[in-house]
């Protein structure tokens, strides 16, 4: 018979459980966890549901539930607003910010973790002390940068600035610093130059922290709204959080609101059901918070 | 002679890319931030060196001592209500058998969903009225309809709820990493000295978790006190300056007053503040690490 308690890690163990106090103890904390994950999850399933209903539904009934699911609501928002091209635009600024954010952050901490010019630790202080300076108290100045370079209204700058990120830059370099130096001094001495030691031997190597950073680079990219707004609003070229963003100064209906914040939340939801394992574990190892 | 520095080159070369990005996203707009805050200035220009002018008009300027009392009811709040809860939930789920992917992954997903989109979500679910999702849910257990977010003493501790609720899951995979560090063999003694559950948790889940959680508790403080879009969406700062805080200062003064000196001079006090509880947190690390 497989034993239904059986545990050999945590407080409880398996012998505990031979007490009923500890029984009830045990069911009582699965109870606490249920209602954990119902808090969690409820407000986003609440939300998706909830652009089903009517506007008058929506505004004057205190039901939690809509009385018709009828897809055609949210087909109708989705023309009136159109939003296929807020999608568009996201999904550009996103792939060119995966393949700046991997290649830059990726190459500096190479450099970091396995060339080590002379100079490298002052440069390596300098990405920890950016670790807690937030970007949005010098982002006026920032602006300025890039209207005198004259990329307003383009994508450029979000691609770049993902080039810029001091948490990978950090996870990059303790991923590197994991692979053994004799591997990289080997090809040096076959008169590999650092460039192709980068792309040909540790690039392969680093498929999983690729990915790890490749999907927060994804996540960070789709939620970003400020620059975004600063640099893209009345261009043509809003994303889908920019769009999000507008309606703080400018007319909707509130079911118009609610079925747009679904259709923004649902990429990073399926995203998330792929490749959970990869988020979580980049989570516990890297304190990445988003 | 050359091929002395050949290694040091090779190894600058490579971190240039991301060195510029630096430079342009991050590090030359912080420096531009502190020299604009001496200056006034019209529109974009600099006009004339001022000296402290522009900080002695932020800090006599009423909205500001709202902002700096209400940045510490916010960490405050935080540390009560988004302290504590991701330390319980990891524990809970790290003693649970049954359902553990479930509930890792379930109380994790609020964090795959932008920021924005949470909390256009929220402003539907503290929704004055009888349809906001918080009034429909004690509606049924007979509690009127209550306009929440014009509640002054209230606004904090509900804005701090959805922010827990949002980054709470990632914390607790934090914890969980750490608690699945601790070496069951202490458990095993202990329990064989006949220490009692209590006693196990008391004497060693805590102690073990305890540097974790001083490292969290700062690196919580730290972004604590750069909350902004959370009530400039929720509240904009309202009800009365209630729910104001340091970086919504600065986001007025510079996107809707486009006074950028002054927006420049309130970043640099909190980037002050900041680096302050940075040299606080590194400090830590370091005693963690000896």
């Amino acid at each position: 018979m497989i034993n239904f308690f059986k545990k050999n890690y945590g407080i409880i163990r398996t012998f505990d459980f031979k007490r009923h106090y500890v029984k009830a103890i045990y069911f009582l904390l699965v109870l606490i966890a249920l209602l954990a994950a119902l808090i969690a999850i409820f407000p986003i399933i609440w939300t998706i549901l909830s652009g089903f209903k009517t506007l008058s539904e929506f505004v004057n009934e205190p039901r939690l539930l809509p009385e018709s699911y009828d897809i055609g609501k949210f087909i109708k928002t989705w023309n009136l607003l159109g939003f296929g091209r807020f999608y568009v635009n996201s999904l550009i600024v996103v792939v060119g910010s995966v393949i700046f954010s991997i290649l830059c952050n990726g190459l500096l901490g190479y450099s970091l973790s396995k060339v080590k010019p002379k100079g490298y630790k002052l440069i390596y202080s300098l990405i920890l002390w950016s670790l807690m300076i937030p970007s949005t108290t010098s982002i006026v100045p920032l602006f300025l940068n890039i209207v005198n370079l004259g990329l307003q209204g383009s994508f450029i700058p979000l691609w770049i600035s993902a080039g810029a990120n001091a948490f990978f830059v950090i996870l990059y370099k303790n991923f590197f610093d994991s692979i053994p130096q004799s591997i990289v001094e080997a090809a040096r001495i076959d008169g590999c130059s650092e460039w192709s030691i980068f792309f040909k031997i540790i690039f392969p190597l680093s498929y999983s922290i690729n990915a790890v950073v490749a999907i927060f680079t994804v996540t960070a990219a789709w939620s970003d709204f400020l620059l975004p707004y600063l640099l893209l609003n009345n261009t043509g070229k809003e994303t889908v959080m920019v769009r999000l963003f507008q309606f703080r100064t400018s007319i909707a209906t509130d079911v118009d609101i609610i079925r747009a914040v679904t259709f923004s939340i649902i990429p990073p939801i399926i995203l998330f059901a792929f490749f959970q394992r990869y988020m979580m574990e980049g989570i516990a190892k890297g304190g990445i918070k988003g | 002679m050359l091929k002395k520095y050949k290694k040091d080159i090779a190894g600058w070369m490579i971190m240039l890319p991301a060195l510029l990005l630096f430079t342009f996203f991050i590090w030359e707009p912080l420096l531009a931030s502190v020299v604009m805050s001496f200056f006034s200035a019209k529109g974009i220009r600099l006009e004339k060196f001022v000296g402290f002018q522009n900080y002695i008009e932020v800090l006599q300027h009423p909205d500001f001592k709202a902002a700096f009392s209400n940045t510490f009811v916010y960490t405050f709040w935080s540390l009560v209500i988004g302290f504590l809860v991701p330390i319980f939930l990891a524990i809970i789920i790290n003693e649970i058998i049954h359902l553990k992917g479930f509930f890792r992954i379930s109380v994790y997903l609020p964090n795959v969903i932008p920021g924005l989109a949470v909390a256009i979500m929220w402003t539907f679910i503290y929704r004055a009225g009888k349809t906001g999702l918080l009034n429909i849910i004690l509606g049924n257990l007979g509690v009127p309809p209550q306009a929440w977010l014009t509640k002054a003493h209230l606004v904090i501790p509900l804005i701090v709820m959805f922010m827990t609720w949002r980054s709470a899951g990632a914390t607790t995979l934090i914890y969980l990493a750490g608690l699945q560090g601790i070496d069951p063999e202490l458990y095993e003694a202990a329990a064989i000295d006949g220490a009692g559950l209590w006693a196990r948790l008391r004497y060693i889940t805590v102690p073990q978790i305890y540097n974790l959680a001083r490292t969290l508790l700062i690196l919580q403080i730290i972004s604590v006190f750069q909350v902004l879009y959370e009530p400039l969406i929720l509240t904009n700062g309202g009800p009365n300056n209630a729910s104001t805080s340091l970086m919504l200062l600065v986001y007025k003064y510079a996107f809707e007053k486009f006074d950028y000196s002054k927006a420049a001079a309130v970043s640099v006090i909190i980037a002050i503040i900041l680096i302050l509880l940075t040299a606080l947190y590194n400090k830590l690390v370091k005693e963690n690490e000896m």
